[in-house]
């Protein structure tokens, strides 16, 4: 489904990612830690399509096609999701209002139907209680006033509106206390299919209890260095990032 | 704004925000006020925002496009003066609002 190779990337004319390799397969969960400055948000927001970042080599497929050389827009309608680590605020834009063009600017993409009113409120009721999200937040203008856990609810919360088939987790557990970490992972947990893969940047082992990955990769300086099963994740919490140190770039 | 000698505790609040589209813009304001009348409340707001490119990446990565982002965004800022607004005015204004816009993005 998202075929990495060789990804270099740079902001500002800084290196940030010097040869990511990734392969994530439908069905999957894959999940990728490093320390603060390792590249891991520059990966996610590659990925969706976030301007200021110029791709010095490498190529991304996704679904076979040239990820890259598509509009942020177009990423989303094809179905690639960005849980973002800091949700923006609207004013005066309400969530659903918001949510209803989203999801039908998808909808008439995918050659579907647009969904009218109440079959669009039908599906907010269904999907709120998923993510155990407060119908009046909904109604409220997008993120604005919300405390921080509610703004990560309301990420899950739009994803499961949207129903992508690659979702990009950035951060989704930092600023979470731990029922809401639990409740947030219960929604992602629920949105698992054999049809959708996730990629989970996190720097903590925690949202790793909750929400088993597949893969675990360890990202650092630009590049995975080690990739396992969950096993390694408890090895990194235990043991720190030092001993997988990168190797000196040539 | 000007309160006349007679007007004996009235009340003013005046708010302008103002939005910017692009950054080859900026929005100057000039309140004006004339009181003769020393019992009156005069208030002043004023804000200037743009819109961000974090605003419009959001929107992009929900699907929507650049062009209907920002209808989106201006009209949600406009909304609380337009809903004070006679309805036939309110739906006029929508329309000058979605007319002054088309090709304000690239």
């Amino acid at each position: 489904m998202l075929e990495i190779k060789g990804l270099h990337a740079s902001v500002k004319g800084q290196q940030i990612l010097k040869g990511v390799d990734l392969s994530v397969k439908p069905g999957e969960v894959h999940a990728i830690m490093g320390p603060n400055g390792s590249g891991k948000s520059t990966l996610a927001h590659v990925i969706a399509g976030r301007p200021g970042y110029d791709i010095t080599a490498g190529s991304v497929l996704y679904k076979g096609q040239d990820l890259l050389a598509m509009t942020p827009e177009l990423r989303a309608r094809e179905g690639v999701f960005l849980a973002f680590q800091y949700p923006v605020e609207i004013p005066g834009v309400s969530n659903v209002y918001f949510l209803k063009a989203a999801l039908n600017a998808i909808r008439k993409h995918r050659g579907q139907s647009e969904l009218d009113a109440m079959d669009f409120l039908a599906l907010v009721k269904e999907k709120a209680k998923l993510v155990d999200i407060d119908e009046s937040l909904v109604k409220r203008p997008v993120n604005e006033g919300f405390s921080g856990g509610e703004k990560k609810r309301n990420e899950i919360f739009q994803m499961a509106i949207l129903d992508p088939q690659l979702a990009v987790l950035d951060e989704t557990d930092s600023g979470l206390d731990i029922d809401a970490l639990r409740v947030v992972a219960a929604g992602v947990n629920q949105l698992r299919s054999p049809e959708r893969a996730m990629v989970l940047v996190t720097h903590y082992q925690r949202l790793l209890d909750y929400i088993v990955p597949d893969v675990v990769h360890v990202l650092l300086d630009g590049r995975i260095v080690k990739s396992g099963d969950k096993e390694l994740a408890r090895e990194l919490e235990a043991r720190g990032y030092e001993w997988l140190e990168a190797p000196a770039a040539r | 704004m000007r309160i006349g000698k007679a007007a004996d505790n009235s009340r003013n609040y005046s708010q302008c925000d103002s939005l910017l589209l692009g950054d080859q813009c900026g929005a100057h304001t000039f309140p004006y006020i004339e009181v003769l009348n020393s019992t009156a409340q005069m208030e002043h707001e004023a804000s200037t925002s743009k819109i961000g490119e974090d605003q419009l990446f959001y929107f992009q990565q929900r699907g929507v496009s650049p062009e209907d982002a920002v209808s989106m965004i201006v009209n949600g800022f406009c909304k609380e003066v337009f809903k004070e607004l006679p309805m036939e005015f309110a739906v006029e204004a929508q329309k000058l609002l979605g007319v002054s816009l088309e090709g304000s993005v690239g």
